[in-house]
């Protein structure tokens, strides 16, 4: 029987990722136009609008650079430990964890100078990032118990955490019995750079190039990607592989932490059960359309932060928000379908098993 | 606490524990093949909107359930396109999969918000046996698809343990090139078994907006595609004891709502985090015995196989 079949390229497509995710949006506006006629839209106004409002002016810029710094943060959390080929699914519970950190020390540290309580608050973001991530990152040094699934368990802990703090201890007496905790303080928020950009656009570009720094260029970055292409040549060569899967996976969550804390200093007024929004969950795909490069990481996340903030443009048009979450959903499928594409060709052959590489070559 | 509310609450548990049992039956038998599929929250969601549209235009419960199980196996067959056809990534493809069933469901659905049931799935009429006191009303007074929930359960648990499609199935999910030499197809096992895992997450939601809420609104799944998932590795793989950990997960949703009832003074919220906890917990457990015996984890699971690398 004829089916066709995938073969590994022997060099994947130079620009091979670029081009997914073109390709990916190229899918996502097809299939966008076709969602918009339905629901009678005239999807010219409506991709307009977008592009305006992510990308259209200064003011457009700021909007969509606050949503990539959650989305680069998170992405590189993933990514990071994804250079050592272990999955981080938690960093939607770590974010949440930051900014429970970050909250707390809000919230005795009211009268301090605004320097030092920011500084704390993304020192003790980064703790309690790490916090969420130490018991998955034990039971996978020590027990070898998969990380995917203990990640993802703890993110459901932890925004349960959240909705009781702010259902109980954390509840603003002045909320008139909302489940509202109180606001920041004023000197508990980043400082802005311009327009709406705040501060956390310097911390997520300075921490994005000191990882891809140290995951390309030092030792420890090089033992970590030999540990994460093939673990026997990791024993071989001396490499501890228990140390660098608790060290990779606790500097992941802190990461991820800091992601929390910056968008809560940075963003939000108050710590609230949407404070990751799904950052988390966004940072595993950002990660994975950068094919876990912490270098490839800024770039994802400022596309695909300006076309979620394109997404909920349209909304001011009557525009479903269902049809930005279709169009994202279709951005990841069309990249990841491209994706595939750029490391392997197809070929009809015949369906049986494979001629020899020498004879071929 | 009367006699009435603590009946009120078992069989509550025994409806939330067919509703997850349903999804985590679907997700158990595309992890034996070898296939993890993150997505069952989203095609959750496609199934309950899907059978709620089914029901308000065709008034029909039974014809609302097959087409929310179509709609369920249609969008798992883009996980399995991806993931079992092009090799990715299942952990993105998954993820990806919950984005789109998610905004699928609330698209299809804007028009269908707070409308009233067109069709519903009444409880089944068992005679006597609903007369019983305690048994009758907690076990015999069901909608039919918690006895379809149990029948799926008791035949999935059949089928793998004791057909050849069951090992083939199995063999796919542990060593897929081995089992593509047995002469067996790797890949129609894989997405045939994706498929009918997304069409039972699927029943799964339909049960929800034909006999549970019966309404439609977005986020009505409200993450229990993940307490499935969850329950998968609770129950170690194994159709029988997912089957207990699904009503003991049911049982926290149901006393979630009524602890208030009961007079106790705890937070409904921090009990809401007992699944996950207790599948941690159980997670250690099997990793702590795993050094004496084999985990029960299909090896092959969240591997891609292509035959040209093996």
């Amino acid at each position: 029987m004829k089916l066709p079949r995938l073969n590994l390229r022997e060099q994947p497509l130079p620009g091979g990722q670029p081009l997914a995710f073109g390709i990916g949006l190229a899918i996502a506006l097809f299939v966008g136009t076709l969602l918009l006629l339905g629901a009678g839209h005239d999807p010219v106004k409506i991709y307009s609008r977008m592009f305006e409002a992510s990308l259209g002016d200064p003011d457009a810029w700021s909007i969509t650079f606050n949503r990539a710094v959650p989305l680069g943060l998170a992405g590189l959390a993933v990514a990071v430990a994804g250079s050592m080929g272990l999955w981080n699914i938690g960093a939607e519970g770590q974010i949440m964890a930051g900014a429970i950190a970050a909250a707390w020390v809000a919230r005795i540290g009211g009268d301090w100078p605004g320097l030092i309580l920011i500084l704390m608050m993304l020192i003790s973001a980064i703790g309690g990032g790490a916090i969420l991530a130490i018991g998955p990152a034990l039971a996978r040094a020590k027990l070898g118990v998969n990380e995917i699934i203990t990640t993802l368990m703890l993110n459901e802990v932890a925004i349960r955490l959240v909705q009781w703090l702010i259902h109980g201890p954390w509840k603003d007496p002045d909320s008139f019995n909302f489940p509202l905790a109180p606001m920041l303080p004023d000197q508990a928020r980043l400082p802005t750079l311009f327009s709406r950009a705040h501060f956390g656009l310097l911390i997520a570009a300075a921490v994005i190039v000191v990882a891809s720094v140290a995951v390309r260029y030092t030792a420890w970055g090089y033992e970590l990607r030999i540990a994460g292409s093939s673990e026997a040549t990791a024993r071989y060569s001396g490499i501890s592989l228990p140390t660098k899967v608790l060290t990779v996976l606790v500097l992941s969550g802190a990461i991820a932490g800091l992601a929390g804390g910056v968008e809560l200093a940075g963003t939000a007024d108050r710590i609230t059960e949407t404070i990751s929004n799904g950052f988390g969950f966004a940072g595993i795909i950002v990660a994975a359309l950068a094919l876990m490069r912490p270098s490839g990481v800024a770039a994802v996340a400022l596309l695909f932060g300006a076309v979620q903030i394109g997404g909920q443009s349209i909304q001011t048009l009557g525009v479903s928000s269902s049809v930005s979450t279709i169009l994202q959903a279709f951005v990841l499928f069309g990249a990841i379908g491209a994706g595939v594409f750029s490391r392997y060709t197809v070929s009809f052959g015949n369906d049986s098993l494979p001629v020899n590489e020498e004879a071929t070559s | 606490m009367n006699e009435a509310s603590l009946i009120g609450l078992l069989f509550a548990t025994v409806s939330f524990g067919a509703l997850l049992y349903l999804a985590a039956l679907g997700e158990l038998l595309a992890e034996k093949a070898g296939v993890l599929n993150l997505g069952v929250e989203g095609m959750m969601a496609i199934g309950a909107v899907t059978a709620f549209i089914a029901g308000v235009e065709f008034r029909n419960p039974w014809l609302a359930l097959v087409i929310a199980m179509l709609s369920g196996a249609l969008l798992a067959s883009v996980h399995g396109f991806f993931t079992v056809g092009l090799g990715a990534e299942q952990v993105v493809s998954g993820l990806s999969l919950t984005i789109l069933g998610l905004g699928l469901a609330a698209y299809l659905g804007k028009d269908y918000v707070g409308l009233p049931p067109g069709a519903e799935l009444v409880p089944v009429e068992w005679g006597s046996l609903s007369e019983l006191p305690w048994v009758g009303p907690i076990l015999f007074s069901h909608a039919p698809i918690v006895y379809l929930a149990l029948a799926f359960g008791i035949a999935a648990s059949l089928i793998l343990s004791r057909t050849r499609l069951g090992l083939a199935l199995r063999a796919a999910g542990e060593s897929a090139s081995s089992t593509d030499s047995a002469g067996h197809s790797v890949l129609g096992l894989r997405l045939s078994a994706v498929a009918v895992g997304g069409a039972l997450a699927g029943a799964s939601g339909a049960y929800l907006t034909l006999s549970i809420t019966p309404q439609w609104a977005e986020g009505l799944t409200a993450g229990r595609g993940w307490i499935a998932v969850a329950l998968v590795i609770f129950g170690a793989w194994r159709p029988s004891r997912v089957g207990w950990g699904a009503l003991l997960f049911g049982g926290t949703l149901a006393l979630k709502t009524r602890l208030q009832t009961f007079g106790v003074d705890f937070s409904p919220i921090i009990l809401s985090m007992l699944p996950y906890v207790l599948t941690l917990l159980i997670l250690l457990i099997i990793s702590i015995q795993a050094r004496k015996r084999p985990s029960p984890a299909p090896a092959a699971l969240g591997l891609a196989y292509r035959r040209e690398e093996r």
